[in-house]
């Protein structure tokens, strides 16, 4: 099967979006303003910036790549394993929405730490301890030692159980 | 002479040393971890100072301002993620340097970096922020658009690689900084009806994402979670001699000149001045390709120049009421709370306040440079933590970072939504900083631009016509063209 030159997968991206910012420009109501080019300046010309250089890019780098021969960015391994990471990332803002953040700073942390441990051994009890620990320190230091809000969790108020 | 005196005196009372000491400590532990900053630290005890008397309001308000910005080189050297944004630059020597065994030397710089930068701009403030301020005035916003634009080319001649990459990530972090209201007629773009980005994309939200998020997901994707070996014979004593001050000298005055150049510039901040100062060190040294393998002029060049930004954001929050940076305008907040109004008159009605702002900054500087160095031997244990406590734990205070700096779970999904595009943008081979940067100087670019255009009538060619707006556009264009002619003539030579 023959590999994607990368260059070219982005400049075409690129074009898209550029397309995409010129006609959302195009949809920006204008008030009259004397004497100064409006809002719509600006984005028109970060649109052409885009499409000028994403073509500019495949036209120099684009050959470029496709000589050095175009390695891939990651193996499959390395792809499976970025999206757990990020799996786990998404998973993790949700749950600090839903079930808050001092719950979730503890379990994600140690999710965090499982899945970027590899294969190496690592004491469960003492993950479990320094996850709980630095989980709470950070919740508490911020809301009551700060008074700065962190997210308390939507599925406890709507079950009217008042978290700490 | 005596107004000094008796400031100096004022800062010396036992309460109100200490009290500034512990919020420049705290400012210090703030600004070093990634997501949270000094600004923060400010924003938290601006209201403890509501009954307290001025001088120590501003002793502790300096206090944490000094120790917030000189912080922030911690995390860039140790894990290579910026503490903020005024630290990108010491990622790309710091940590390569803390790869290589020498955090010692990576800390030291960054140390000594900052306490030159914050103790020279603040006795350049000092002795002439009456005459910087006067320059700063007969700048108009034709000259501080040249300036962004010749900012952002500047940085791009930094990316490795495609210039065209580097120009592109710029006009992507361009259109960025358009999402939101814009700042002439408030007239909503790219909202898509989402009242949460009328107000922009947050800037931290930017930095955990593209920086933080994008570096722990693909050091695991590829497998790289080996820490950097620490070489623990050489944490004690400064770690740096005469010699290294005196072979870096150049570097040093050249980014501290940028750093208060910067800083004293209204709305600009060390956020611009690291990299400036860092393409600039890499344009006039000898060596401009060990740049980004642990060289020390990269170290030196960012961290002067960002803590110079203190000296030179001062200033103008002084002199003409006009804040420097973010974190100027909480203190320019605290100063109206307790009844005094900055501007020109301000140095002559309030000599001792006036004093007592500079000292606190220089006592501050001072304290702080004691501290780091005395306790340095111990920051680069935290690099003996295995890797998944460390990059577990960074991850989950990135997260908690961005919603404090909102308060708002749509900061948490834009931290998601950055971290892909920064890997997206990696496996593009398109570099990160020209992005941020353009994204940090969009929205100003187009208000000056359009202010310009506006008090000139509409007559666009006042750009090129002022003296010091075309000196910068030329130097600006010089930034993009240059490289790609110098390129081609090294080829011609050796098709020779």
């Amino acid at each position: 099967m023959k590999k994607i030159n990368r260059t070219y997968v982005m400049g075409i991206v690129c074009l898209l979006l550029a397309a995409f910012i010129a006609w959302q420009t195009t949809t920006i109501p204008e008030r009259l303003v004397s004497n100064e080019p409006g809002p719509k300046a600006f984005p028109f010309i970060a649109a052409g910036g885009i499409a000028l250089f994403a073509i500019l890019s495949m036209i120099f780098d684009g050959p470029k790549e496709s000589a050095k021969g175009n390695e891939p960015y990651l193996d499959k391994a390395g792809w499976i394993r970025m999206a757990v990471i990020m799996a786990e990332v998404l998973v993790f803002c949700f749950a600090m929405q839903f079930i808050g953040f001092w719950i979730t700073s503890m379990a994600g942390m140690f999710a965090f730490v499982w899945t970027l441990k590899g294969d190496k051994k690592i004491n469960v009890i003492f993950a479990v301890i320094l996850c709980v620990a630095l989980g709470s320190i950070c919740y508490f230091g911020f809301t009551r030692g700060f008074h700065i809000p962190l997210p308390s969790g939507s599925l406890w108020k709507s079950l009217g159980i008042k978290m700490p | 002479m005596s107004a000094y005196l008796s400031a100096l005196m004022t800062l010396l009372q036992p309460v109100n040393f200490i009290m500034m000491y512990l919020c420049a400590l705290v400012g210090c532990i703030l600004g070093a971890i990634p997501g949270l900053s000094g600004g923060l630290g400010i924003t938290l005890i601006l209201p403890l100072t509501f009954a307290l008397t001025k001088e120590l309001s501003f002793a502790m308000l300096l206090g944490m301002y000094v120790g917030g910005v000189s912080g922030s080189f911690i995390a860039a050297v140790l894990v290579g993620i910026p503490g903020s944004a005024a630290s990108i630059a010491t990622c790309y020597d710091g940590y390569p340097m803390t790869k290589k065994g020498k955090a010692a030397k990576a800390l030291s710089i960054g140390i000594v970096g900052s306490f030159i930068g914050t103790f020279c701009s603040i006795i350049v403030a000092m002795l002439c922020s009456g005459l910087i301020a006067d320059i700063a005035l007969a700048l108009g916003p034709w000259e501080y658009f040249s300036l962004c634009i010749m900012a952002i080319t500047m940085v791009i001649g930094l990316s490795n690689g495609s210039i065209y990459k580097g120009l592109l990530a710029a006009f992507i972090g361009l259109w960025m900084s358009f999402i939101g209201a814009d700042s002439v007629t408030n007239q909503l773009r790219f909202t898509f009806g989402n009242t949460n980005l009328y107000g922009g994309i947050n800037v931290i939200c930017l930095l955990m994402g593209v920086f933080a998020l994008q570096q722990v997901a693909t050091s695991y994707a590829k497998g790289q979670q080996e820490m950097p070996e620490v070489d623990t014979k050489s944490l004690g004593g400064i770690g740096l001699g005469i010699k290294d001050l005196v072979e870096n000298a150049r570097c040093i005055i050249v980014s501290l000149l940028i750093g208060l150049g910067i800083g004293f510039l209204p709305g600009m901040g060390s956020g611009i001045s690291n990299l400036i100062a860092y393409g600039q060190a890499k344009n006039m040294d000898k060596h401009p390709e060990k740049f980004g393998t642990g060289y020390d002029p990269g170290i030196w060049a960012t961290e002067v120049s960002n803590n110079a930004g203190v000296g030179g954001a001062l200033i103008p929050m002084i002199s003409l009421g006009i804040p420097g940076d973010a974190t100027t305008v909480l203190l320019l907040s605290a100063m109206t709370i307790h009844g005094l109004t900055a501007g020109p008159m301000f140095i002559q009605t309030n000599p001792d306040l006036a004093a007592l702002i500079f000292l606190a900054v220089l006592i501050s500087s001072v304290t702080i440079v004691i501290t780091e160095l005395a306790t340095k031997r111990w920051f680069p244990y935290l690099l003996k933590a295995p890797y998944h406590y460390l990059f577990g734990a960074i991850l989950m205070i990135c997260f908690m970072g961005a919603f404090s700096s909102t308060t708002s779970m749509f900061s948490v999904y834009l931290v998601l939504g950055f971290g892909l595009l920064g890997i997206v943008m990696d496996m593009f081979g398109m570099p990160s900083t020209p992005l941020m940067l353009a994204f940090i100087l969009g929205g100003k670019i187009e208000s000056y631009f359009r202010m310009g255009c506006s008090y000139a009538k509409g007559d666009m060619t006042t750009f090129v016509t002022r003296p010091i707006s075309l000196i910068f556009i030329l130097i600006a264009v010089f930034s993009v063209v240059g490289p790609i002619i110098s390129k081609s003539l090294k080829k011609r030579k050796a098709a020779k």
